[in-house]
């Protein structure tokens, strides 16, 4: 554990960074963007974790974790210095190479924004790869918008379109008030040769996809990530399931294409 | 060929080198897999286990590993090779389902896949003895799988019981070596070779008609919302009987123990069939009906693991029928959605 | 008239009248000598319906499970003593509404018990069953004998001190039941009581001892309906997930005291069991002990308070007062 900062005045969420002990751990450790880890605090369980930071920035693998269980309550109370366990990289990743030559758009709510702050900065890194980025992010309130100090940094760029939104209006709040789904209606980009990423909770992405088809995405360019009850993390123990697909190792990331495949809603 | 009165040296031979399991008639009446060392309480006449072998490399509770002070100690079992006799081609063959997900057995062609130590460290080096049936129960449907009372696969020995004698034909090299090692066995002869085609015969003749599961992976998913669904699944009270009793069913859960800084992780049986299953932190329960689990069930095992695998995940041992409190019957199930719309025939 | 045929006929007039939307009872199973629960809506179904001894299943779960699926709906159903004792006992803990369910008590003599059938029949599959009236017609594969009826039946049948329905708004048939059920009830745990504690140790670990930890006991058993077993709880941990003694035991224990003076010892726990432990072993001292010590039994009136829930001055409170 190299850093710990609480993100919410409530308490809930916390970012960890994390530093391998053993040097050659790290070496041997690459991921892109939209991979998790399961974390384990031994002798109370294992979770896992979507990465939020990018592989581009080195040192450390960031997470933001939300208390709501015996694992996660564990994390919260651990201190710099503190030692976890990790396996991973494990599931498959943001396909950043259909993205290359082309727009994405990244939709996000709450506290999912994690791995797409992975994949921002990815994008961020090899800016000239990509067309236009923009970027949609809503919560609740403020104060559970993740990541501020570095939000206020990408709303300065100006090869990036940041809009962040909150559901209702607040004291002090200058940004949009809105839902998700309806800032992207009017603030999506062109579906013309873009991809859009969309995380959120339930409710939000059930309102944002029809929003996007409606605008003319595609189903094969519409990536989300998910997420099920998960224990081995490698499509063993048949917990995680959507239909044939396991979310640990055919997803968590999914094409809506697969999705509308797939016998079994989400 | 084996001797009917040299079956407990046999026995006893084999478990100088092995860890010898084998089903085994109790004095309540159980008939289950048990350790053996002698020939005491074999039986040959009853066909099915209550509960299936899966548990001797597939246990129901096992320590992945155990850590203290000290560090970390991987649970990994360095145990004696295994070997079971008995075996019937339903549990050989579930076997070999089973290596398919843990094992070596190559899963999705050109993909690697993890393969589980733990599952590997005693099912790679296990000498099965499989017995041909004499005796198929009305609940027996290995034959809707390709299987049949004398089917092989999974058996590294095929052994026919032809009553004072045991035929045994090796099926893998493994087999064969270690059937060269035992001095108490003698040349078969052409009569013991025809007995033993007979009683096969015999048996084959004994099983119902197949039906055919033909196409049925691929045209479950379109029924995933046929409203046959609910009175499929009306009966069901998900006690997960049937997962625990089956052969291939393997969703485990893994836990983890401890206190004061010593502890271990455990991997334990678990079931689709619980509500708890698939519960996720937040509340939200993918699979919060019974009618949900029960559909997945089916799904999983004649459809999904199709899909991943090629295979059904099923060999028609009939174990699930038997156990189930309130009579669910998974080839009535099959039928019904496998043939023209009319369940209320069935 | 049998009373399968007045069961018929009841069922048919119940839907046809309206006064209920779904009636709950047994059919023929797929398997030999088994009956399976079938759900009518259709008059014209209540043919399907049968009444005999392999009619184990207890109805009453259905009420307790998967709760969405009874909603508003009126049932009427066909009950034996022990399951009209849990839905009675359902009733008293609110999880059922009595003016939504139209019960049907039936003459139960006891079920069979697959495994003793088995035993019965020396291993042998049997594919016939006749109930001869004292004794029981097995015949399969190459064999026919006779058994006397008690050889077959589940021992919660043998034990059984309620055989005919508490509470119901309709009573088929004459009283059922055998003679000496309620002495064996008392004989079983008097017998187990008077093992010395390292006798009574290992009764109970070679008994408990075959535990698989599937939790169908408790996932058949009308009383366990908790959204969250204490099994499942993880956060406090109560209970280890092994096969080992000490988790399996602390389980079985706890979950006797959770039913404690709710358990009807229908059985249902040790027939659904795959791992064939004789789980009323417990239960049954449980429920003699709770008789003793409050004088009630559990599910025998709707007006009456849960034993458990209710305090009364004059209870023994022995390990109190010293």
């Amino acid at each position: 554990m190299s850093r710990v900062v609480a993100e919410d005045p409530g308490r809930f969420l916390r970012t960890f960074d994390l530093v391998f002990e053993d040097p050659a751990d790290r070496a041997g450790f690459t991921y892109l963007p939209g991979q998790f880890c399961e974390i384990s605090i031994l002798g109370k369980g294992e979770s896992p974790f979507g990465i939020a930071s990018s592989p581009t920035e080195d040192g450390h693998l960031r997470f933001t974790v939300n208390r709501t269980g015996s694992v996660t309550e564990e994390i919260h109370a651990l201190r710099e210095g503190d030692i976890v366990g990790m396996r991973g990289p494990m599931g498959n990743w943001y396909p950043v190479d259909l993205f290359r030559g082309g727009g994405v758009v990244i939709i996000g709510g709450g506290f999912a924004f994690t791995t797409l702050r992975s994949l921002l900065v990815y994008l961020l890194a090899h800016r000239s790869e990509y067309r236009d980025i923009t970027v949609i992010y809503g919560a609740r309130s403020p104060e559970l918008l993740l990541y501020r100090d570095e939000l206020a940094a990408w709303a300065a760029r100006d090869d990036l379109a940041l809009h962040l939104t909150i559901d209702r209006p607040v004291d002090g709040w200058d940004g949009l008030t809105g839902f998700v789904p309806s800032v992207t209606k009017s603030l999506a980009p062109s579906p013309a040769d873009t991809h859009a990423v969309v995380c959120g909770p339930p409710v939000m992405i059930k309102f944002t996809l029809p929003v996007l088809t409606e605008l003319g995405f595609p189903d094969e360019r519409i990536f989300t990530s998910l997420e099920r009850r998960m224990k081995c993390g490698i499509g063993k123990c048949g917990r995680c399931n959507i239909g044939p697909k396991y979310v640990c190792i055919d997803g968590p990331v999914f094409s809506m294409s697969e999705l509308r495949e797939n016998p079994e809603p989400v | 060929m084996l001797d009917r009165t040299a079956l407990g040296r046999f026995i006893s031979v084999l478990a100088g080198s092995y860890d010898v399991h084998a089903p085994v008639t109790a004095c309540d009446g159980s008939f289950e897999y048990a350790p053996v060392r002698t020939a005491e309480g074999l039986d040959g006449t009853r066909t099915v286990t209550g509960l299936s072998p899966k548990g001797i490399f597939f246990p129901k509770d096992e320590v992945l590993f155990q850590y203290d002070g000290d560090g970390i100690r991987s649970g990994e079992a360095s145990c004696r090779p295994i070997a079971v006799w008995g075996m019937r081609g339903c549990d050989a063959r579930s076997l070999a389902l089973l290596d398919r997900v843990f094992g070596s057995a190559v899963q999705k062609p050109g993909e690697e896949r993890f393969q589980d130590p733990y599952w590997k460290a005693r099912y790679d080096g296990a000498v099965i003895f499989g017995a041909v049936c004499v005796k198929p129960l009305s609940t027996c449907f290995c034959n809707w799988f390709g299987g049949s009372p004398s089917s092989t696969e999974g058996m590294d020995v095929q052994v026919t019981d032809l009553g004072d004698a045991f035929l045994l034909a090796p099926v893998t090299p493994e087999g064969e070596e270690l059937l060269g090692r035992m001095d108490m066995l003698t040349q078969a002869a052409d009569t013991d070779l025809d007995a033993s085609r007979e009683v096969a015969h015999r048996a084959g003749a004994m099983m119902s008609p197949p039906f055919s599961l033909e196409g049925l992976d691929r045209r479950l998913p379109e029924l995933f919302h046929d409203p046959a669904w609910a009175g499929i699944a009306a009966p069901c009270v998900n006690c997960g009987a049937c997962t625990f009793a089956c052969p291939t069913c393997h969703c485990f859960d893994v836990q983890d123990e401890g206190r004061n800084g010593r502890g271990r992780r455990l991997r334990v049986w678990d079931s689709c069939m619980f509500s708890s299953f698939t519960l996720e932190a937040s509340g939200h329960n993918p699979r919060a009906r019974s009618l949900e689990r029960v559909r997945q069930r089916v799904m999983h095992k004649f459809s999904y693991f199709p899909a991943n695998y090629g295979e059904r995940l099923c060999t028609g041992c009939g174990r699930c029928v038997a156990v189930c409190p309130v009579g669910f019957d998974i080839r009535k199930v099959l039928r019904g959605l496998g043939a023209p719309r009319d369940l209320k025939k069935d | 008239m049998s009373v399968e045929m007045e069961l018929r006929a009841a069922a048919c007039r119940l839907l046809e009248e309206g006064t209920v939307d779904l009636f709950i009872g047994w059919e023929r199973g797929s398997l030999p000598a088994s009956a399976v629960p079938v759900f009518i809506t259709d008059p014209a179904d209540a043919d399907r319906l049968v009444f005999d001894i392999t009619c184990g299943t207890n109805p009453a779960v259905y009420f307790t499970k998967d709760h969405r699926q009874f909603d508003g709906k009126r049932v009427g159903l066909a009950l034996k003593g022990c399951d009209s004792r849990a839905m009675v006992q359902n009733i008293m803990e609110k999880q059922v509404e009595r003016e939504k369910v139209v019960m049907i008590g039936v003459p139960c003599r006891g079920v069979l018990d697959r495994r003793r059938v088995a035993l019965a029949a020396d291993g042998r599959e049997v594919l016939e069953l006749s109930d001869l009236g004292d004794a029981v017609r097995l015949s399969g594969r190459g064999f026919d004998v006779e058994a006397p009826r008690e050889a077959i039946l589940a021992d919660s049948c043998l034990a059984c001190a309620h055989p005919d329905a508490s509470v119901a708004d309709l009573f088929l048939g004459a009283p059922g039941g055998m003679e000496d059920a309620g002495e064996r009830r008392l004989r079983r745990v008097r017998e187990y009581e008077a093992l010395s504690p390292a006798e009574r140790w290992e009764r109970t670990v070679l008994e408990y001892g075959k535990c698989i930890r599937c939790y169908a006991c408790r996932n058949v058993c009308p009383s366990c309906y908790c959204e969250v077993c204490f099994v499942d709880q993880n956060d406090p941990r109560w209970i280890g997930g092994t096969c080992e003694i000490t988790d399996t035991l602390i389980f079985h224990l706890i979950r006797n005291l959770h039913v404690a003076g709710r358990c009807v010892e229908c059985g249902a726990c040790a027939r659904a069991c795959p791992a064939g432990v004789d789980l009323l072993l417990l239960n049954r001292k449980v429920a003699i002990e709770v008789l003793e010590r409050f004088g009630e039994e559990a599910g025998m009136e709707i007006g009456a308070k849960p034993i458990m829930a209710d305090f009364r001055e004059d209870e023994k409170q022995e390990f109190i007062m010293g």
